[in-house]
């Protein structure tokens, strides 16, 4: 190389400075590159800037890799059909896992255990492989709760409150379904929060089966959430799979999140809120028409009638179908709410309470569905 | 007295800081500088079209005497390759040599270059560090036109095995996982370099996962481009693939197949005096690794059967009620 790296010509700089004791030159040069200056961060000098950004980065991963586990299980999966071009179903990768407490439970996406298999293994940080199985599962969230058993001591990550996170701070997701166990990288930025009735976080770092289960951490490798297949649109097991490396991706927060995680513990299973009516909005009257009220719904043991109007859910008004989704995507199955409920011949509003349920099984849907990939 | 000591931890810092950033190009203040020079050391591709393999691709300039290393595939076949330089200049390329293992070209223009890749130095990296992943995916750039940047990070260095289906890619061997999402039409053959400018690697035909169902994006790690170019590619890698033509073991076990061959491998019966009957083997043990490999089916098992060795001790991990054991076991040839 002929250029002489303006690097060494510093540090021959300095050198004759500090012989000549020419001070002034010295502090001019001192204050152009910097210890101090270098941590400041300075817009002028993009790349420095981001390669610490890039040493916060690894150092965020050192701090978090005990912390997560390889999951490995065996049977329970079926085989899908028209698996694509000889690609291996969904659920028979490495999944990750993260330890939330130091006896053994982790969490992870239900990405790989929506058909619960009999036999799970993982590997722990320390490599040592052992036996756990499948507590509850959320299927609002799509995490799930596993026990390692004759765990102690395994090391945990701090969680962050969600209401510290700001949107543009850097992201970090971890993930070992490329099947080796030192887990990937994706680096990003958080891109929005509350999404998806309130309990995802989004990120633009790139969110795929190789980090479902996997931590979205912060610069100081703290968790912000647990990255899971999700998409607004659907309840679809597989939702949002289609979206893998797209730079829409989600993270669900535990922090504050005790209540859930007891459930979890217990073995319960949290599932999607269902009402079962079909409404529509009408922009001269306020509320929501009633136009179908499914049979043996929660809406018809509720006693909604086609017709009627829906005015409000636990007090909240409901001007649009938007906000009723959201609403009803805020609760899960088993969740009694009070509607206000205008009647169709006359002005008179009662209150009606319904427990929401789950959705009427649709026997195609619960194949699980590979991603989508041309 | 302070203002010397501090004067002299200043100048360990530099020192520290200079020796600490030892690459091949010089520091770049912006990604601006950085992103121009490296565009003259690369090239667009353009080939034949086969049905729906599309005719171009991405190239980088590893001599000062017009060789370009790319990614191999049958745009290549055709009667003419032609090559458009960063000054819009075109050239008719030789295929010089092609390795279907790495999936990578060599090719030749006649033109001198005072800007190339010199892959005799690669960068050194960690997981994190950012990377630049520069190509001309999607044909978006003709002629002079700059080919498209993008920011990502290290994701891995990994070794994968792409167990692929027929058509189009067999890369097994070392290749670096990156988070920008290159895994598209043309872009294989781009560069993938470090915020100074030095190459990390190329970027690598389309893969699927086989362990995620997704496609990988990722670079062929610099010092494999080199070996190729230096023709002293693979034989390690090519050779490591040559497991068949064994004779045929047996661990004294047969497992319950009852029902489907998908399923779980328990066994079922211990030979009296076998393998796994000296090992410690019973019936209900479940299979779940063998030499590394996760077994997760009776079909599995049988895969990984075929590629041990009689007399070569293999490690099994076993699952036995809520404990998990570590057995060796020394297979012997079938009788």
């Amino acid at each position: 190389m002929n250029h002489q790296s303006p690097c060494s010509s510093i540090r021959l700089a300095l050198c004759r400075v500090a012989a000549c004791g020419l001070l002034a030159t010295y502090l001019a040069m001192a204050t152009r590159c910097g210890v101090a200056q270098e941590l400041r961060l300075p817009a002028s000098n993009e790349i420095r800037s981001l390669q610490l950004t890039a040493r916060a980065i690894r150092e965020a991963v050192i701090r978090a890799e005990p912390a997560l586990v390889t999951i490995v299980s065996f049977g329970g999966v079926k085989s899908v059909a028209g698996r694509i071009g000889g690609i291996r179903a969904q659920g028979e990768g490495n999944t990750t896992g993260v330890v939330i407490s130091p006896d053994g439970l982790v969490i992870t996406s239900t990405f790989n255990f929506v058909q619960r298999p009999p036999i799970i293994t993982v590997i722990t940080s320390d490599g040592q492989t052992r036996v756990a199985e499948l507590l509850g599962q959320d299927n609002t969230r799509k995490i799930c709760l596993l026990k390692i058993r004759d765990a102690a001591n395994l090391p945990t990550l701090e969680m962050v409150d969600p209401a510290s996170v700001k949107v543009g701070q850097w992201a970090i997701a971890l993930g070992v379904g490329y099947g080796d166990t030192t887990p990937a990288v994706s680096a990003g930025i958080i891109s929005a929060k509350n999404r998806i009735g309130g309990k995802a976080i989004q990120t633009d770092a790139k969110i795929s089966p190789a980090n479902y289960g996997g931590p979205l951490l912060d610069l100081h490798g703290r968790l912000i959430g647990i990255c899971v297949p999700l998409n607004p649109q659907s309840q679809a097991i597989g939702a949002g799979v289609e979206w893998y490396d797209s730079g829409i991706g989600f993270a669900i927060p535990l922090f504050g999140q005790q209540a859930l995680l007891e459930r979890l513990e217990r073995g319960e299973q949290i599932e999607p809120a269902f009402l079962g009516v079909q409404v529509v909005a009408d922009n001269d009257q306020a509320g929501l028409l009633i136009e179908q009220v499914e049979a043996g719904s929660p809406a018809e043991q509720g006693g909604l009638k086609i017709g009627e109007r829906i005015m409000s859910l636990d007090g909240e008004a409901v001007p649009d179908i938007v906000t009723l989704k959201q609403l009803l995507s805020r609760r899960e199955a088993g969740i009694t709410v009070a509607l206000a409920v205008r009647s169709s011949e006359s002005e008179e509003i009662r209150t009606v309470q319904v427990t929401l349920g789950t959705p009427p099984r649709n026997p195609q849907a619960s194949q699980i569905e590979p991603p989508k990939i041309r | 007295m302070r203002t010397t000591a501090w004067l002299v931890l200043t100048l360990l810092t530099f020192a520290a800081w200079c020796s600490a950033t030892r690459a091949q190009e010089p520091p770049a203040d912006d990604i601006g500088q950085v992103v121009k020079r490296t565009q003259r050391k690369m090239v667009k591709v353009f080939g034949a079209t086969a049905g729906r393999v599309e005719g171009f691709g991405t190239g980088i300039l590893v001599s000062p005497d017009g060789m370009i290393v790319t990614a191999q595939g049958v745009y290549l076949d055709g009667s003419q390759v032609r090559v458009v330089l960063a000054d819009g200049s075109e050239h008719q390329a030789t295929v010089l040599k092609r390795d279907r293992t790495l999936q990578l070209a060599l090719l030749r223009i006649e033109r001198e270059t005072p800007d190339y890749f010199d892959l005799s130095r690669p960068p050194e990296f960690a997981r994190g560090d950012w990377i630049l992943a520069i190509s001309n995916a999607f044909k978006v750039a003709d002629h002079d036109e700059p080919l498209s940047v993008m920011l990502g990070n290290i994701s891995l260095a990994t070794t994968i095995d792409a167990q692929l289906s027929a058509r189009d890619v067999a890369y097994r061997g070392e290749l670096i996982l990156i988070d920008a999402i290159t895994s598209n039409p043309g872009a294989a053959g781009g560069a993938v370099i470090d915020l100074h400018g030095n190459l990390i690697g190329s970027i690598g035909k389309i893969i699927n996962s086989s362990e995620t169902n997704t496609r990988l994006n990722y670079a062929i790690p610099a010092p494999l481009l080199a070996k190729f170019v230096a023709g002293t590619a693979l034989s390690a890698a090519t050779e490591a693939t040559t497991e068949t033509a064994n004779r045929p073991v047996e661990l004294g076990i047969r497992l319950l197949t009852v029902g489907s061959r998908r399923n779980p491998a328990y066994i079922d019966q211990v030979t009296a005096d076998g393998p796994a009957a000296k090992a410690g083997l019973q019936p209900d043990d479940l299979i779940i690794s063998i030499g590394g490999e996760k077994i997760g089916s009776v079909n599995e098992y049988e895969t990984a059967i075929g590629k041990l060795r009689a007399g070569e001790e293999v490690l099994l991990i076993i699952k036995r009620g809520s404990k998990v054991l570590q057995v060796p076991l020394t297979p012997i040839a079938k009788q």
